[in-house]
């Protein structure tokens, strides 16, 4: 919740323990929190999927429609992010209340999946100049508990990895109008290549080192917040700088190798729970029940 | 012949359901920890989560409270992926501004705001599959939510959809019966006193049709009561165990 | 249990959408046997315990599964009672339901009637038989393996139950039959299983597969007979949309086998009309098939034969050899070359012509007709030819042609695979011997598409429990005019009288007038089977000697009839009406009322003009007639139309059945009466309804006839010197009435006559439909009319009480009632079906005059109604029936005119030598039957007078046939009125 009162002292209780590596639930400084992840959450979407990082908790679900292209890029596909923050998650979102930060997510996804390094949408497309796949990326936060950055993208990059787009036969018209014709099959849809999609890793300086998922205490104490999206091979897609405060160059340069590394690590550790989460999806009622 | 049989000689509707039965009702309490109460409540393919904060001092300035009762506060939204074709946008539309006006009614009826005044109670409903009935799966919630969080009540609000198809009455229905025209309404009650705390037509039913309508939903409503307290008890049991051992 | 249902489905707007559907599995489905122990006790159980095995094929008594396809196409074979215990799988069902509804019908009421045996098992809800779609499995390969598994299933759950009672799947695909083998069940081809029946007639009435699985000869390649492929739905729909291909409805020519239109718009209309020419063009198009054709280029355009042609298979006909349609192939094309060079000649205007490339529908139905003569009679392969001329041939094969030459039978199409010149078919039932009035008559039903089998059971089971009583709770709620003198008047032998008035004056001077009709809605509710086999129906179909009720005998004889000296419950519309015929009051009750007597139009008559009779029936009677001249008077006034038909009534042998004379039926002052408050009735009827559910109210119109269709009228009347306006109803009303000749007032008859002939047809539709002012009645010159008062002979009356009952607030409405798309979809069928029953009431009448006509050769006064280019029309008025005597050989027929005629188009005349003769003339004709085609038989005409020396015939000459009766005065038998 925004309105969290830390005192002076628990403050200083939590920077002296970032110093010496150990966090108030034990953890190290860039060591995650248990992450809890569900495929296919939302049956009814394309893609969907369940993530809860401690208490941030987010739902996403993909839908595929066809649409027209970009003027600009008449041959790909489209990806279109919307971020909700229910009232769940703290009622001052009520109404439209969490329209800013939720606009403010999107834009930053939206700037992480621009390059065709890390999503090639071309696979999407349909009928060049007429018609190709858009996906709704639809995040709903339902509770906040830090890092929500992080979650986020994991939770998107899991749904990605649930998406399976329906095969169609494209046939063209005698008056040059695409026909489309979908398989009678289920389970003939594909999935998307997603190998590349990268992750946030948000880093937070509290004192003078670098902490990754911070829980809501520790962000009362951060000076400085570091956005870095990752993708899998270490590339580095978007960074920016969120929050108040400001940082050295040095520190810079010191968040963004860090910020790689743990990139790299945390797709290896999410795709083999990508693998263990598809076995188990549409099986289990999903760990809210 | 084109279109679906919703009840077909056999007895059977799409589904497989028979006309008076209900759907599968699964519920889990305690969802969320930042609540005060939270309910995640799933009929069938309709899926519900209901945070409720509260009681709390009035947000936005003191002129809103109330000095003798509490203000009960609520947000129906849904999101946007939950229905087959993408919304737009999660609330804000007459629907859900109807829908708001619903639980609104319905839980200051229910609710003992006596108890509580000057004080504010948010109920914030988010459906996150809509498959038919969102509105007496949204009160379900809502009430299991409040129960959930210690709020004060007259009774649990149990609410049930019903339908008439060919002469009979059929109960909870899902997204594919309700878009058949002109025939659905949502009954809410306390279940004690069997009093009727919503009525919500969205179509043209006829009259004739209305008292046995009601009727059925009735029944349903009291199918979900028992569900819903056996649920209840069963946790307080827990909850109380854990609380003797701790002793 | 529970699963989940996903599929994709693809929006109006294009998209796809994901959809996920709850699908229940449950524990509490019964297998459906009396011998089974384990399943739920309550559940229903049809299957029967002791049985003997249906086929030798199978040793132990067992019951039958059959696959979609067994039912789809061989639904004849299933109908057979020797199918008994049969377990229909809900796969089946629903696979039915989607994509024939005739056959789904079948097999629902098969699954109703008890004696048979049928079970629906949920297969797709219970636990044990649910099988979900496997990767790359189609889904009818799915369907095909879920029948199987209610097979296997089925078979163990009995077996562990230590009965010894098979479960056995019928199919006639191959595939699905080995796999069924392969899985261990007890499977046969249909073929094989009825091959075991020892019933050689229902082997008969299995239906060919196009691909031959069910034949088993693989399709030989030395065929060279190939229509050209049709293209498929993709390519055809692909084509429409860019407009290079057009669809269309084919009507195939009556006269010429290698010719037929498409019409391409909705409405068939003469102007959009597609020529098609030749077998090859024509590709397998039947008719009324929705076909596809691609429209030839300028250049290819020819015009429209008016040359016969049948199509006579080669003399020594070897059907049953597929050799033959190689020779074929050569003599088709000389026949069709002759045919094009047959038009260059004549240089009439060419019209656009074009080849079929596909077809969208079949509108195949079971067809009568007659087998071939053949000339190998131990043949199996036979040619039918049907009773519809429109019809092509169907190669069918039957074992029993012996038995079969002589009789009526109905043959369905299977199919018209490329390779075959004939559309192939299979046998299905025998109606008669040719010939027979009892089989002409069904035939006549059969063509006319008129549902005409005994009611169901589940039809009969929506009937009321009798003896059926008025309770005290009816009372109340009706208004009671039971003491009130009301009365009937039908025609005689009327047994389902719709409706009954009464008229008594009232205290203020005025009168009040009840018209009373049955309430049919009261005892036919919505959704019930009852209602759904009325809708059907749409209307009572009456024969010369038959009559086909639309709802059973109980209710349209009975207990909705308004017989007198009985409680019946009636629909009122009651008016208050000044002496001078002015309506100051209406209002519409269910009410209660006790008929005092039932009289027919000639005893009304004699009641009223019975000066001695002052009972208040025959008061009532009185001031009914004399308020119903003053409307009358009134209703001329402002332009209704009075228009004229010749009507005649037969009168049957008792015993034979057979007609002995005919009258013309005659029209008393009490037919007018009646009519009079009917249409009174009807039109405020119309009025209420409109103004209080103006979107959904069916409504009757008569459209204006566009001024074009007049012309023969004008013509006609102008060769008498009268001037005939037809700018408007009332103008057209007032010259009809100026026209009329002294000396010949039959003349003016025939004009109203020719004036029918002008009308556009008047039909039912739903308000919200069309624009109001489209609305208009031109015949009766009403802006809103619609039937009220027959609702037990027409289903549209019938929801016109519905409607009125929740205008006034005295019923519940349902959905349907208020959905302007599907009331209108029902007058859709209700103008359909109406059509069709007058189609068959004339064709029943035609039947019965070539009875009389049989063993007859008469002189009869004629009128000549219209002279065509090659033909008079002419009126028999004694008969009320038209005759064409050709004055023209028919090209390309045989030369038998010797007399040249000259055709007069402006005064309508036909002239040879120095007689003319003219529209309207009186002649003498002698007519005959000409029985020389079975099928066909037709009355022949021939000119007596004025005679034509060459022309007319001689009657001084002896007849060929038996020496004519001077006038055609009836025989002195034992006479019945029909």
């Amino acid at each position: 919740m925004a309105n969290l009162a830390v005192s002076d002292s628990e403050k200083t209780f939590i920077i002296h323990g970032v110093e010496d590596n150990l966090r108030c639930d034990g953890r190290g400084c860039l060591d995650y929190r248990h992450i809890e992840l569900e495929l296919g959450a939302a049956p009814n979407c394309s893609g969907s999927s369940h993530v809860r990082i401690a208490n941030t908790d987010v739902l996403v679900g993909i839908k595929a429609e066809i649409a027209a292209p970009d003027h600009a890029a008449p041959d790909r596909g489209r990806i279109e992010f919307f971020v909700d923050l229910t009232a769940n998650a703290d009622p001052e979102f009520e109404g439209t209340g969490g329209d800013e930060l939720g606009q403010q997510i999107a834009g930053a996804l939206a700037e992480a999946y621009v390059s065709k390094r890390f999503l090639d949408l071309s696979s999407l497309c349909i009928v060049k100049n007429q018609q190709v796949w858009v996906l709704f990326v639809d995040i709903l936060i339902l509770e906040l508990g830090g890092s929500l950055y992080d979650a986020v993208s994991i939770a998107v990059k899991a749904a990605l990895y649930d998406l399976r787009i329906p095969k169609l036969t494209v046939s063209i018209g005698e008056d040059g109008k695409p026909e489309i014709e979908v398989s009678d099959d289920p389970h003939t849809q594909e999935p998307l290549a997603i190998a590349n999609v990268p992750c946030f890793v948000t880093l937070s300086k509290i004192g003078s080192q670098f902490v990754v998922d911070v829980s809501q205490e520790e962000a009362e104490c951060s000076t400085v917040n570091m956005c870095c999206a990752i993708a899998p091979n270490g590339r580095m897609a978007t960074t920016m700088k969120t929050g108040v405060g400001s940082l050295h160059p040095d520190s810079l340069i010191e968040a963004l190798q860090l910020a790689q590394e743990i990139g790299v690590a945390l797709h290896k550790a999410l795709h083999k729970q990508f693998v263990k989460a598809q076995e188990l999806s549409g099986r289990t009622n999903g760990f809210l029940l | 012949m084109s279109g679906h049989q919703y009840l077909s000689e056999e007895g059977f509707r799409v589904d497989g359901r028979r006309a008076q039965e209900m759907r599968k009702l699964d519920c889990s309490l305690g969802v969320f920890a930042q609540a005060d109460g939270s309910a995640y409540v799933k009929e069938g393919n309709t899926v519900v989560l209901a945070a409720v904060y509260g009681p709390h001092e009035v947000r936005g300035g003191r002129v809103k409270a109330l000095h003798d009762r509490a203000v009960v506060n609520c947000q129906f939204s849904a999101a946007t992926f939950s229905t087959a074709e993408r919304k737009r946008r999660p609330r804000g539309d007459t629907k859900s501004v109807e829908m708001t006006l619903h639980l609104q009614q319905t839980f200051e009826t229910a609710i003992l705001t006596k108890l509580y005044p000057r004080c504010q109670i948010d109920i914030f409903v988010e459906v996150l599959q809509a498959d038919g009935s969102i509105l007496s799966v949204a009160i379900n919630a809502a009430t299991m939510a409040l129960v959930d969080a210690g709020i004060g009540l007259r009774d649990y609000v149990c609410a049930c959809s019903a339908g008439v198809f060919n002469d009979a009455a059929l109960l909870d229905l899902n997204n594919l019966e309700e878009s058949q025209k002109g025939t659905g309404l949502t009954v809410a009650i306390l279940p004690k006193t069997e009093r009727i705390v919503l009525v919500d037509m969205s179509s043209k039913i006829h009259s004739d049709h209305v008292s046995k309508t009601i009727e059925a939903a009735i029944e349903g409503c009291k199918d979900i009561h028992a569900t819903f307290d056996a649920k209840i008890k069963e946790r307080v049991g827990r909850l109380a165990a854990l609380i003797n051992t701790e002793n | 249990m529970l699963t989940q249902k996903v599929f994709l489905r693809k929006t109006k707007r294009g998209n796809i959408l994901k959809i996920v559907r709850e699908h229940y599995l449950r524990e509490d489905i019964g297998c459906g046997s009396v011998a089974c122990g384990r399943c739920d006790s309550e559940s229903t159980r049809p299957l029967q315990k002791d049985f003997e095995s249906a086929s030798k094929v199978v040793e132990h008594a067992h019951y039958i599964v059959p696959d979609t396809n067994i039912v789809l196409h061989q639904i004849d074979v299933l109908k057979d009672e020797a199918f008994r215990n049969v377990i229909v799988p809900q796969t089946v069902i629903q696979e039915l339901r989607h994509r024939h509804a005739p056959a789904y019908n079948s097999i629902r009421e098969m699954l109703a009637i008890e004696e048979r045996h049928f079970y629906c098992f949920v297969n797709e809800h219970h636990k044990d038989t649910y099988v979900e779609r496997l990767p790359g499995e189609s889904a009818n390969d799915r369907n095909d393996r879920a029948i199987r598994r209610v097979v296997g299933y089925l078979q163990s759950h009995l077996a562990e139950q230590g009965l010894s009672i098979e479960v056995v799947l019928l199919t006639n695909d191959r595939e699905c039959l080995n796999s069924a083998k392969k899985e261990g069940l007890t499977a046969f081809s249909l073929k094989e299983y009825v091959g075991g029946m020892g019933k050689p007639e229902l082997l008969d009435k299995i239906s060919i597969d196009a691909d031959g699985s069910s034949e088993g000869d693989p399709v030989t390649n030395k065929k060279k007979f190939m229509y050209p492929e049709h293209l498929t739905p993709i390519a055809l729909q692909a084509g429409i949309k860019s407009g290079r291909l057009r669809s269309g409805k084919f009507m195939a020519s009556r006269d010429n086998y290698l010719e037929g239109f498409v019409c391409l718009g909705d409405n068939e209309d003469e102007s959009d009309r597609v020529l098609i020419q030749g077998l090859m063009n024509l590709n397998r198009a039947v008719q009324d098939d929705t076909v596809v054709v691609e429209i030839l280029p300028e250049s290819e355009w020819v015009c429209p034969s008016s040359v016969v042609l049948e199509d006579e298979p080669e003399e020594d006909d070897k059907v049953d050899e597929e050799d033959d349609d190689g020779d074929e192939v050569e003599r088709e094309k000389k026949v069709e070359k002759a045919l094009k060079e047959s038009k260059t000649e004549k240089g009439v205007e060419k019209m656009p012509t074009g080849k079929i490339v596909g077809i969208l529908k079949r509108k195949w139905r079971p067809y009568c007709g007659i087998l071939a003569p053949s000339a190998i009679k131990e043949a199996t392969k036979h040619l039918f030819v049907a009773a519809e001329r429109k019809i092509p041939k169907i190669r069918i094969e039957t074992r029993q042609a012996a038995a079969l030459t002589g009789k009526r039978i109905v043959v369905a199409i299977d199919s018209w695979p490329r390779h075959s010149r004939y559309p192939l078919g299979h046998y299905v039932r025998t109606l008669g011997d040719i010939g027979d009035r009892k089989v002409e008559n069904q035939v006549l039903l059969l063509e006319h598409d008129i549902p005409h089998q005994p009611f169901s059971q589940a039809v009969l089971n929506c009937l009321p429990k009798m003896p059926w009583l008025i309770t005290p709770l009816d009372e109340s709620k009706r208004q009671d005019f039971r003491s009130v003198p009301t009365c009937s008047v039908d025609p005689p032998g009327c047994t389902d009288i719709d409706d009954a008035l009464h008229a008594r004056s009232l205290p203020n001077g005025n009168f009040e007038i009840g018209v009373h009709i049955a309430d049919v809605s009261h005892f036919i509710r919505p959704h019930t089977a009852l209602d759904r086999e009325a809708a059907t129906r749409g209307t009572t179909v009456y024969l010369v000697d038959q009559r086909i009720d639309m709802i059973p005998d109980l209710l349209s004889s009975n207990l909705c009839s308004l017989i007198s000296d009985v409680d019946r419950f009636a629909f009122s519309a009651v008016f208050e009406m000044t002496e001078d015929a002015k309506v100051v009051g209406a209002k519409y009750c269910k009410s209660i009322i006790r008929s005092k007597n039932s009289f027919t139009y000639a005893e009304a008559q004699a009641r009223i003009d019975d000066k001695a009779r002052k009972d208040e029936v025959t008061e009532g009677l009185r001031v009914l007639n004399s308020l119903a001249k003053k409307m009358k008077l009134k209703r001329m006034e402002n332009g209704a139309l009075n228009l004229a038909s010749s009507e005649v009534r037969f009168q049957v042998d008792s015993e034979t059945h057979d007609p002995i004379d005919v009258k013309t039926k005659e029209l008393l002052e009490v037919n007018s009466m009646v009519e009079e408050f009917m249409l009174l009735a009807n039109k405020s009827v119309a009025e209420f309804i409109y103004n209080e559910l103006s979107h959904c109210a069916l409504l009757r119109r008569h459209p204006v006839p566009p001024v074009g269709n007049f012309d023969p009228l004008v013509r006609a009347a102008a060769t008498r010197g009268f001037d005939i306006q037809v700018d408007c109803g009332k103008h057209l009303a007032d010259s009809l009435d100026r026209a009329s000749i002294d000396t010949d007032p039959f003349f003016n008859t025939m004009l109203r006559m020719v004036a029918t002939r002008c009308m556009s047809q008047a039909i039912y539709f739903c308000s919200g439909t069309i624009a109001k002012e489209d609305f208009l009645h031109y015949g009766l010159a009403l802006p809103f009319y619609t039937h009220f008062t027959s609702p037990i002979r027409r289903y549209s009356d019938l929801i016109v009480h519905r409607l009125l009952a929740v205008a006034i607030g005295a019923d519940a409405t349902y959905p349907e009632l208020l959905d302007k798309v599907r009331v209108q979809n029902l007058c859709n069928n209700l103008n359909y079906r109406h059509k069709m029953a007058q189609y068959a009431g004339r064709a029943s009448v035609t039947l019965y005059t070539q009875i009389y006509f049989r063993d007859k050769n008469v002189l009869e006064d004629g009128y000549i109604l219209f002279v065509r280019e090659n033909a008079l029309q002419v009126l028999l008025p004694k008969y009320g029936m038209e005759c064409t005597l050709y004055v023209k050989d028919k090209p390309g027929g045989q030369q038998r005119i010797k007399v040249p005629f000259t055709y007069d188009a402006e005064k309508c005349t036909q002239t040879a030598g120095d007689v003319t003769l003219r529209q309207f003339e009186r002649i003498t004709v002698r007519v005959s039957l000409d029985r020389t085609n079975i099928q066909h038989q037709k009355l022949v005409v021939e000119l007596v007078r004025p005679h034509i020396p060459g022309f007319s015939v001689d009657i001084e000459k002896p007849m060929e046939v038996d020496e004519p009766r001077n006038d055609g005065e009836p025989e002195k038998k034992k006479t019945r009125a029909v």
